[in-house]
């Protein structure tokens, strides 16, 4: 790997190696440009440190604690928050649907929420080109949006136990469903800069971390790519200032790595720390918040699950979690929400299920081990659906230090009126299909996943705090690539989407750089 | 349904090399680790924890108890954080030892003697009125008592069912994935995955 001193000025510095950096990375990269990827999390290899265990992978997830505030508090560690070279994709569940034209002008269909300042025409070639480069298998074609210009790049991945469930309730109702568009190989893939990657094994552990590289995680996707390009990547660097010089631009960024300051020197910044991190430096170094939006319009997926036992085997820990998907919810006639969400069907790995029934069900005793020796025979289904942004949910600084000594974050989330609506005509529907499929002792389990917004982009520099290229309003040569810029939340899992804006947003750089 | 799985399969499967390295090596940890005294909580303290503990998840064979509250005090003892917690709650080590006296309180106040000397029926009756927030006392004006049940619960949860004992018992075997998956539909199991051997207790 090519590595730059401290000394030197490298073209840019990319803060966090997630969904948002690592593509970016590999692009300025390929560019010619010096760029260093500070990464606070380690450089994990996934085939000697990954264990097909839970608790032992507990070490994928960002644990610098966090206060959960508001009506339905979020919980991050597991739920939301990975660390290491690759962020959350290290241990994303692959799910990478499109979203789809109509996600992106909530505000003109229905009056609320926002319309971002980009539509799905400037998005879709770099899904193209990312389904493409990542090896994503899905069905070709694809039910729902409009025609695709290519086939995924891969074929579907069988269909688990889970999947054949909600197959089997979803027809009775007559709701179409689909095989899933996952970011994991049906077969082996390979890709120039990258290497050979392996075929799926099926072992349904992809939240805890894939350990065969058959998921497309950054690590061992757009990470391996921008170090062929030339980019170093400085792992277990924990990003604490950016230093303006006299002219206003950020000259310096500030990191600790071994218990020890370091400061590099460098031309531009790009901050992809993730929604909580970037808002939270944002924050703590004073920068970049003359609108007073950084940290605002924090969103959250409404995710409600819906498990049930059934008499079958299904051993929910086999398959790729997400097999199967139904998007005709997208715009239901008749709602009495705005925008609307996806189904899918999820297996489930032990720890999560048996936790989840502890804080769900509120089961102990006798009853919770009954319950836990039912786990061979549970499936669920979930949605993800469109969150609005609301000036009730926010992220602020709290008094209390972190183990850093830096100030925690409070996030405050409360579901508005449309989360509501949407999630009870989402729970009546996944309990019709658990129901036509067979289920027994079905229960629900509200959640909210993804956290979103917290530096939207947009057009105003009052009400914004990034132009649609990322560029920050305050500060000529700070970018924003990660999740926090989304205006609104998509009906979408995230991912697919903060990957493609992270490349346009470096494709437009280099276009004004040249 | 009440499933039942046999005894023996985890333990088994960990000395082949349907497992990986990493894999074996952090369960066979898990297995082996021994019970030490607590660092964090005081011996009573400890002590009611257990008992707690016992209520929420039972555990009739005693010659292969999984140490629940050791994991707990160990991770109190580092410092360590799940990433978050509510608002609401003090940091996870104050709300531990507020829950836990908020317990015995309860206790004193309905029965008139400590949580750890009165019946298991008692016992259910206290933690049950924890988590519906009907637990007497003042502690449990300064501590939510179902955020707090709910914390306890869950933490003792994932330790318990992160035992290779824990797993065997749900007839769970995800972790001896080498082979890799390939009967992975409705009602196919390889060879190495248990059946549920009748109706149980
Ligand atoms: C369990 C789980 C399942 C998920 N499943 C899916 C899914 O199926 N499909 C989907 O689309 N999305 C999924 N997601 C969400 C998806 O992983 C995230 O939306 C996405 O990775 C966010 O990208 P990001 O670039 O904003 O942040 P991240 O990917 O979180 O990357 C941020 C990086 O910045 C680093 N960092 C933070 N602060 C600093 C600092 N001060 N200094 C240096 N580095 C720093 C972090 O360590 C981290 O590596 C899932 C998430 C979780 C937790
Ligand atoms: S299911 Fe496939 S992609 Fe997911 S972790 Fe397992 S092998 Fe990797």
């Amino acid at each position: 790997m090519q590595t730059y001193s401290t000394t030197e000025i490298v073209d840019a510095i990319v803060i966090g190696t997630g969904a948002g950096g690592a593509p970016l990375l590999a692009r300025l990269a390929r560019a010619g440009l010096k760029v260093v990827a500070l990464e606070a999390g380690k450089h994990w290899n996934p085939i000697t440190d990954f264990a097909t265990d839970e608790k032992e992978q507990e070490k994928l997830f960002w644990t610098d604690e966090r206060l959960s505030a508001g009506n339905d508090p979020l919980p991050f560690g597991s739920n939301n928050s990975g660390t290491g070279v690759g962020g959350s994709t290290l241990h994303y569940t692959a799910y990478t649907p499109r979203a789809q034209p109509d996600d992106f002008q909530l505000r003109t269909d229905f009056g609320v929420g926002e319309d971002w300042p980009l539509g799905f025409d400037q998005i879709e070639p770099y899904y193209n080109e990312i389904e493409q480069f990542l090896g994503i298998s899905g069905p070709s074609p694809y039910p729902w949006g409009p025609a695709r210009k290519q086939k995924y790049a891969l074929g579907p991945l069988p269909v688990n136990g889970a999947g054949q469930l909600m197959e089997r309730g979803c027809k009775e109702l007559g709701i179409k469903t689909s095989p899933a568009a996952n970011a994991a190989l049906s077969a082996g893939y390979y890709q120039e800069g990258v290497g050979h990657r392996p075929a799926c094994a099926n072992r349904g552990f992809c939240q805890a971390g894939c350990n065969i590289g058959a998921k497309a995680s950054m690590d061992v996707t757009y990470i391996p790519l921008a170090v062929h390009f030339g980019a170093e990547i400085r792992s277990e660097s924990f990003v604490t200032q950016l230093i303006k010089d006299s002219s206003g631009k950020i000259s310096e960024v500030v990191y600790i790595q071994n218990g020890e300051e370091k400061r590099q020197r460098c031309r531009y910044v790009f901050l992809c720390a993730g929604t909580v991190e970037t808002a939270r430096l944002l924050l703590l170094n004073g920068l970049g918040n003359s609108s007073g939006q950084v940290g605002r319009n924090v969103m959250a997926h409404p995710g409600l699950q819906i498990w049930g036992e059934f008499d079958e085997d299904v051993r929910p820990y086999k398959g790729i979690p997400g097999a199967i998907i139904s998007e005709d919810t997208h715009r239901p006639a008749n709602a009495d929400f705005a925008g609307g969400y996806l189904l899918q069907s999820i297996g489930v790995m032990p720890l999560t299920y048996m936790t989840q029934m502890a804080r769900g069900r509120g089961l102990w005793g006798e009853e919770l081990k009954q319950a836990a020796r039912a786990y061979n025979h549970v499936a669920g289904i979930n949605i993800l659906g469109d969150c609005l942004p609301y000036a009730h949910n926010y992220l602020e600084l709290s008094d209390e230090k972190d183990i850093r000594g830096l100030p925690k974050p409070r996030i405050y989330f409360t579901n508005g009126e449309n989360e509501k609506r949407m999630t009870a005509h989402a729970n009546k529907i996944m309990r019709d299909i658990w129901a036509a499929a067979g289920a027994k002792n079905v229960w629900a389990f509200p959640r909210n996943a993804h956290v979103i917004g917290t530096c939207r982009m947009g057009v105003n520099p009052d009400t914004a705090v990034v132009n649609p290229d990322g560029q920050s309003f305050d500060i000529p040569n700070l970018y924003i690539s990660d999740n926090s810029t989304f205006p609104s939340a998509l009906s979408v899992n995230p991912a697919l989407t903060i990957m493609a804006l992270a490349l346009r947003t470096a494709d437009r750089f280099l276009e004004q750089h040249k | 349904m009440n499933y039942h799985y046999p005894a023996g399969t985890v333990r088994a499967l960990l000395e082949t090399d349907q497992v990986t390295k990493p894999t074996r090596q952090a369960l066979t940890e898990r297995l082996k680790a021994s019970s030490d005294q607590p660092v964090f909580f005081s011996t009573e303290e400890f002590s009611l924890l257990q008992a707690v503990c016992d209520r929420l998840i039972p555990q009739n064979n005693q010659s292969e108890r999984i140490d629940i509250t050791g994991g707990i005090d160990k991770r109190l003892t580092e410092n360590k954080s799940d990433g978050w917690r509510y608002d609401v709650m003090p940091a996870d080590g104050d709300a531990y030892k507020l829950g836990l006296k908020g317990i015995d309180e309860s206790a004193q106040l309905l029965f008139q003697q400590p949580f750890q000397n009165i019946s298991a029926e008692q016992q259910d009756f206290i933690l049950k009125a924890v988590q519906t927030r009907q637990a007497p006392g003042d502690t449990w004006q300064e501590l939510a008592a179902d955020r707090f049940f709910e914390e306890l619960l869950a933490e003792a949860v994932s330790t318990y069912y992160s035992h290779p004992l824990a797993q065997e018992d749900i007839g769970y075997v995800g972790m001896a994935d080498v082979p890799t998956w390939q009967r992975i539909g409705l009602n196919q199991l390889e060879d190495r995955e248990p059946k549920s051997i009748g109706q149980g207790e």
